[in-house]
């Protein structure tokens, strides 16, 4: 039901600000809120227009964040509102949103805030109308959006996967309608493969839309090590340039500095632990734990080692700790000496260079990008970074995976058809296809049917 | 003789027999005008009622207390179910229906059913005073006067019958024409169309020779047409299958141009789905051959109809044509194959009450509207006449959602999308088709029949008695029996038997246990009948997907009972895009629902008219 659904959007203009506010409003707000939000307090404690701090538990990081309810109807849309504010920048709102969609919210669709505000009495008459102007300019603004990230390859795609499976639907329904004409049945184990096909495609979609964002927000590089093996000096000449980082944090309360850069015309966040536990002389009280955290965030890990002398105990603690996620080990002072032996780690990826003379930087850029990129999907245009366009894709493979569900334990067609429909219409939802008469236009140019 | 009714129903076809029944059932003295009386209920095209999604059509008009289906199965010679090795949604009967005494089992219940009047005569006006319906004048000179009027003229209007050059103004298989009421309808504001359709020849059964020919022989154990129904009828004729060859199609081919359909004779749009064989030929080269089945026309005459050999060739090439095929050598056509043209209107000008937008108390039903087909056309009888006597009794307009029949699905089709074509219905349309089956017809639509006056008592009890048996057995279903007990079925149909206790339920969830082996094993089940059980083994085999269809029926809820008054004008919505204002103020939907389905009608737009009811009500 349209207004009982709770619905979640970025409140904060993308990618800009110090922070970014998330909004949840509807029946089940607090109740999502509950599910990937953990503070010390129990739900039933939680007063509203207080703010609690605690960690937002998303897929694949934990944020500490703030988060405030405001109870119905003291709220700006007069349902139950939740807001987590979080650090800034893309990354991390859209991961919090997307955890909020996978548990039960719904994308809000444009305006639809202000809708329910209005709907709710919380807005007067007379701005009834600029509402009502505001939905279908914003919306109109969103689709010119998703119309310029469909064009290209990624449009004929979708298109063609929901083309196919026009046809396959109209061969099972023209089966069902007319069946006492002599077509060929569609079987399960066609249909099976048929799906499976789409299946590999749409993933393949989905993975590239992460590549999206990663073109759009750009990509998050973290630097580790223990102190002292020239991350600073790293961090420099990557970025080519010299910079006094500890000058930069000093007096600062930021815990983690950022710096970017722009390699193949891709932009790369580089993230230095480091700056905060030297400054602040405390690496063995933080330690292992900060770097946990952080690790979460990154897309790719430099771990920088000192080349010139033995593994240490705290290097052994941090190889362990990063030794699954996408590293590269960076042998840094290889001018020096080379004595370090990381053979029982398996890294895959290993690189020596000299940040003081700035040898084989430019080869660890490279090897940045290729971890990051997929080239072939930058160049064939496959990319999807429209949330909506994701969250259609999301819900496309789940009736997928029902269909084959069904058809595996043999239920038969034309129930199966049910899920394919969904299917088909969540494809829709990007394409701009979503009229049944295609499916029997198909059955009537396809087939001979009828009397 | 008295000239004041209720309600005028014009036209006794399919449509016109149930809405005029529906009328007179619901209390009103009715008027039932028919060009002529003995072609009432006629069989113009095949001899057979039901088949996919038609089937449904015939059990929902039964459910809701209307005739066809307990004629239908009084005229049946044979029934076989279709799809029954499919899903229990997509199983639809299909029977061969005896034309002859469908009509005349149709004519005497008319005759004989209170407050109905039937009289030949033929409509030449619809009085219209102060955009309220007053009556209809007849071109033999009478005025009846009455409040409601039911337009169901079928494939009447202005119709012309084709046979290669020969265009001759005449209704279906000789009948006159009506060709008068057009220019009325026109006045009052209706857009008048042209649509085509055809029927193909009839054979002398001893002229054909059956014997190389595929027998197709009819099912016993199925279930009928009408839940009143207490003995099923019998299968006492056979069809037979034969198949066009490349001579045939050799002949169609080199005389395209002496087809009306292919040399500009017929502008007018003929059905997708029910091709003549010429278009058959030259849409779909690829195939040497199309299936042709005979049919016995009824037990009291020779005549065969041949399905699939609908055609407007000259007489000469169907002669030609009938003689290629294999057993119609030496066949003697009986009637040649004709198309007919007609006048038709265009069902967006309808409510989904089926009354015209601009005038109260008109109604439209049937062929007319644009649809083929004997079930759609009752179907839309039924609605329009019970909207008729809600109307005359200043009641609540009475429409089905897409997600309570097939009717519904028919009728916001028309009203909503419209149709360039003869409708014709299908499975495919119907998004809520596992709720939407002919099994459940009286479950989804009885009681609501019962509410409005049209189920009788009788129906009412045995619909009651289902109702009470079926929770009677839900209750059971939750007994837990040993594995004991089960074994030796579980054993015979290779599943596994369960370590411990099992529920009923559970066992009849096992995808190799039916319920028939369920009685079987558990004889105090054999007291229900087999409708009962039917409905049990559905529920617990589809629980998942059933449950599935009914979030979203209840996620579409809101819209669809989110009602739009009729009075807005949507142009002044300063929200709504340009294209959204127009289809809107055309189509005047009644709920948000139908308002979502209008192709040009936006998400965005169905948000600006949520915000706009709001401001109403403030």
């Amino acid at each position: 039901m349209e207004e009982e659904r709770t619905i979640a959007a970025i409140s904060t203009p993308i990618g800009v600000g110090g922070i970014s506010v998330i909004r949840l409003s509807g029946k089940n707000a607090l109740k999502i809120a509950n599910k990937v939000f953990n503070t010390t307090l129990k739900i039933e404690k939680i007063e509203p227009r207080k703010m609690y701090l605690g960690n937002f538990i998303a897929q694949s990081f934990k944020e500490k964040c703030m988060m405030v309810w405001f109870k119905a109807p003291n709220s700006y849309t007069g349902e139950d509102v939740v807001e987590f504010q979080c650090h800034g920048g893309t990354v991390i709102a859209n991961g919090i949103l997307e955890t909020l969609i996978e548990n039960g919210a719904v994308l809000a669709g444009p305006g639809e805030f202000t809708k329910q505000a209005f709907v709710n009495g919380k807005l007067t008459l007379d701005e009834a109308e600029g509402v009502m102007d505001m939905i279908n300019a914003e919306s109109e603004s969103e689709v010119r959006a998703g119309y310029n990230l469909m064009q290209g390859s990624l449009s004929k795609e979708i298109n063609n996967l929901q083309n196919e499976l026009t046809k396959m639907i109209a061969k099972i329904e023209v089966t069902l309608d007319y069946p006492e004409n002599d077509y060929e049945e569609q079987t399960a184990s066609e249909t099976i493969d048929g799906l499976q096909h789409i299946k590999e495609k749409l993933e393949h979609i989905l993975k590239t839309s992460q590549t999206g964002q990663i073109v759009k927000n750009g990509s998050k590089i973290l630097i580790l090590g223990k102190p002292n093996v020239g991350k600073s000096s790293l961090l420099n000449a990557i970025l080519n340039f010299e910079r006094a980082i500890v000058t930069s944090i000093k007096g600062t309360t930021r815990d983690i500095l950022e710096e970017t850069y722009t390699y193949k015309g891709v932009k790369f966040v580089l993230t230095d632990t480091a700056g905060l536990h030297e400054a602040n002389d405390v690496v063995e009280k933080i330690g292992i734990e900060k770097a946990k955290k952080a690790v979460n965030f990154a897309d790719v890990i430099l771990l920088v080692i000192d080349a010139s002398e033995p593994l240490t105990q705290e290097d052994e603690e941090i190889l362990e700790l990063v030794k699954n996620k996408k590293t590269i080990v960076v042998k840094n002072k290889t001018d020096l000496k080379n004595v370090v032996n990381l053979n029982k780690y398996n890294f895959k990826h290993i690189v020596e260079i000299s940040a003081l003379n700035g040898q084989g930087v430019e080869d660890l850029k490279n090897l940045i990008y290729n971890l990051v990129i997929d080239e072939n999907i930058i160049n064939s245009n496959l990319m999807l970074t429209n949330m909506r366009h994701v969250e259609a894709i999301k819900k496309a493979l789940k009736f997928l995976d029902e269909c084959l569900k069904g058809l595996n334990a043999g239920i038969t067609l034309d129930v199966v058809s049910i899920d394919l429909k969904n299917l088909w219409m969540a494809l829709g939802e990007i394409t701009g296809n979503n009229n049944n008469e295609e499916i029997i236009n198909e059955i009537f140019s396809g087939f001979c049917v009828g009397k | 003789m008295i000239n004041n009714f209720d309600a005028i129903v014009i036209g006794s076809g399919h449509a016109g027999c149930e809405a005029a029944l529906a009328l007179a059932r619901m209390g009103q003295q009715t008027l039932l005008l028919t060009l002529n009386l003995d072609s009432i209920a006629f069989l113009a095209c095949n001899p057979s009622i039901g088949g996919t999604a038609k089937g449904h059509l015939v059990c929902e008009i039964d459910a809701l207390g209307g005739e066809m289906g307990i004629i239908a199965d009084k005229a049946t010679i044979q029934r076989r179910m279709l799809n029954s090795s499919k899903g229990p949604a997509v199983q639809s009967l299909r029977t061969q229906t005896d034309k002859i005494m469908y009509h005349t089992e149709m004519k005497k219940v008319l005759e004989n059913t209170k407050n109905l009047f039937v009289k030949q005569g033929e409509a030449k006006n619809i009085i219209v005073k102060n955009g309220k319906v007053q009556g209809v004048k007849t071109l033999q000179g009478d005025t009846f006067k009455a409040k409601a009027v039911v337009v169901c003229t079928g494939v009447y209007l202005k119709s012309d019958v084709i046979i290669g050059k020969v265009r001759t103004n005449s209704g279906p298989n000789g009948f006159a024409p009506a060709n008068h009421l057009t220019a009325s309808l026109k006045k009052l504001g209706l857009t008048i169309r042209r649509f085509k359709t055809g029927t193909p020849v009839r054979v002398h059964s001893d002229t054909i020779d059956y014997s190389e020919l595929t027998e197709q022989c009819g099912e016993d154990d199925i279930q009928t047409f009408s839940f009143m129904t207490k003995t099923p009828p019998k299968n006492v004729i056979k069809c037979y299958l034969t198949y066009t060859n490349p001579h045939t199609h050799e002949i169609i081919l080199n005389n395209l141009d002496k087809a009306p359909m292919y040399n500009g004779e017929i502008k007018s749009e003929g059905p997708r789905y029910c091709p003549s064989i010429e278009s058959k030929i030259v849409r779909f080269s690829d195939k040497s051959q199309h299936q042709l089945f005979l049919e016995p026309e009824a037990l009291s005459t020779k005549e065969v109809y041949v399905q699939g050999f609908s055609t407007s060739m000259p007489t000469y090439l169907q002669h030609e044509m009938v003689k290629s095929v294999k057993g119609l050598e030496n066949a003697h056509i009986m009637r040649d194959a004709y198309a007919i043209e007609y006048d038709c209107i265009d069902s967006l000008q309808l409510y989904p009450t089926l009354q015209y937008k601009n005038i109260e108390g008109l109604y439209f039903a049937g062929q007319v509207n644009g649809t083929s087909g004997y079930e759609e056309a009752a179907a839309q009888g039924i609605i329009a006449g019970i909207n008729a006597a809600l109307f005359l009794q200043n009641k609540e307009p009475f429409v089905l959602k897409r997600n309570e029949a097939y009717i519904g699905v028919l009728i916001d089709d028309l009203t909503t999308k419209g149709t360039n074509e003869p409708y014709r219905m299908m499975t495919s349309r119907a998004e809520y088709r596992l709720q939407l089956r002919q099994d459940n017809a009286d479950l989804r639509l009885t009681q609501k029949g019962y509410d409005i006056g049209l189920v009788s008592k009788e129906r009412y009890k045995v619909f009651l008695k289902k109702i009470k048996q079926i929770n009677e057995f839900k209750e059971q279903l939750k007994t837990v029996v040993s594995p004991k007990k089960i074994e030796k079925m579980f054993n015979e149909k290779s599943e596994t038997v369960p370590k411990v206790g099992i529920s009923i339920k559970d066992i009849l969830k096992r995808s190799n246990i039916t319920v028939e082996d369920l009685v079987e094993c558990f004889p105090e089940f054999k007291k229900y009948p087999y409708n009962v059980l039917k409905e049990i083994e559905i529920d617990v085999k589809y629980e998942g997907y059933l449950a599935k269809q009914n979030i979203q029926i209840e996620q579409s809820k809101k819209q669809e009972n989110t009602e739009l008054p009729d009075d807005i004008d949507y142009k002044k919505i300063k929200g709504l895009r340009l294209e959204a204002q127009q289809k809107l103020n055309q189509i005047k939907p009644l709920t948000l629902g139908q308002a979502s389905r209008i192709s040009g009608v936006s998400p965005a737009d169905i948000t600006v008219l949520t915000v706009y009811l709001k401001t109403l009500v403030k």
